[in-house]
């Protein structure tokens, strides 16, 4: 999605309000919860669905 | 904080009282001292009670090493020199049992000096963990931290476990009709707080795991 609207880490990071460490946290699936707050603010800035984002895989 | 300061008030009076009375000293001078500790009192924060606490664990730790390598000491100094063991050591005359038996004599030494180097030991992990400040206020719920408290446990434990039967031994013995001091001058009283104060360390150990398991998930979450 990141790739699609042509924004880096840094960018969305600075744009959300999240540090980059928590970003790359999400980023490569580390985290163990996500704040409604803060997902709403990743759709907004990438303009997506969180379904787009989010992905289930069984472990 | 208010009702410690109403307690530390009440106190300082009640020292105040007890030196003009029975000691005849005219201790109006402390009253500016008694202000000033009024006003510290109300600044004072964790940090600095931690910093006492340091302060104080380093003098008792000093004091138990010294009373452990004591009782070490003497006991080698009387199997080597007999004739000082009435000397040795004021509060716990052993004399009465080195003259019972040598074998006693080493192992009731030995019970001592276990305990009193446990003791010791404790206190070395107290400001082991005090110094550097390693117990950090801001986040308490860490792996060190959780490891120091289930190590008082497990050493409270161990020093009431010693204690205890350093205390039947030293009762039993006299029952053998050896003149033994009592519990307290050979340091080996107060088992049964030793082990209510370990039972109160491991609960709190398992809360601290808690914590840090939700300290965690917390910190996870974005």
């Amino acid at each position: 999605m990141m790739a699609k609207r042509k924004m880096s880490l840094n960018e969305l990071s600075e744009k959300v309000g999240l540090t980059l460490s928590n970003l790359s946290i999400l980023k490569t699936g580390k985290a163990k919860a996500i704040r409604f707050s803060t997902l709403e603010a990743i759709c907004k800035t990438l303009d997506c669905q969180p379904g787009d984002i989010l992905e289930y895989k069984t472990s | 904080m208010l009702k410690e300061r109403r307690l530390f008030c009440f106190l300082y009076a009640e020292a105040i009282v007890l030196l003009k009375e029975q000691f005849l000293l005219n201790v109006d001078i402390f009253l500016p001292i008694f202000v000033l500790s009024n006003h510290i009192f109300m600044k004072t924060n964790t940090r600095l009670i931690l910093k006492v606490l340091y302060i104080v664990s380093w003098v008792i730790f000093v004091g138990l090493c010294v009373e452990a390598g004591g009782y070490l000491v003497n006991a080698f100094f009387a199997m080597a020199n007999p004739g000082i063991v009435d000397r040795l050591w004021k509060d716990a005359d052993l004399s009465d049992l080195f003259r019972f038996d040598n074998g006693h004599f080493c192992v009731m030494n030995l019970a001592i000096f276990v305990v009193s180097g446990m003791k010791a030991w404790l206190f070395y992990l107290i400001i082991k963990n005090l110094h550097g400040r390693k117990l950090d206020i801001a986040q308490p719920f860490r792996k060190e931290v959780r490891r120091f408290i289930t190590w008082m446990s497990l050493l409270a434990l161990l020093i009431g476990l010693f204690s205890f039967w350093g205390a039947t031994y030293a009762e039993w013995l006299a029952g053998q009709g050896v003149k033994m001091p009592d519990e307290q001058h050979l340091r080996l009283s107060g088992a049964d707080v030793w082990l209510f104060m370990s039972v109160i360390l491991f609960v709190i150990a398992q809360l601290f795991k808690r914590g840090i398991e939700i300290q965690t998930e917390n910190e996870l979450t974005i």
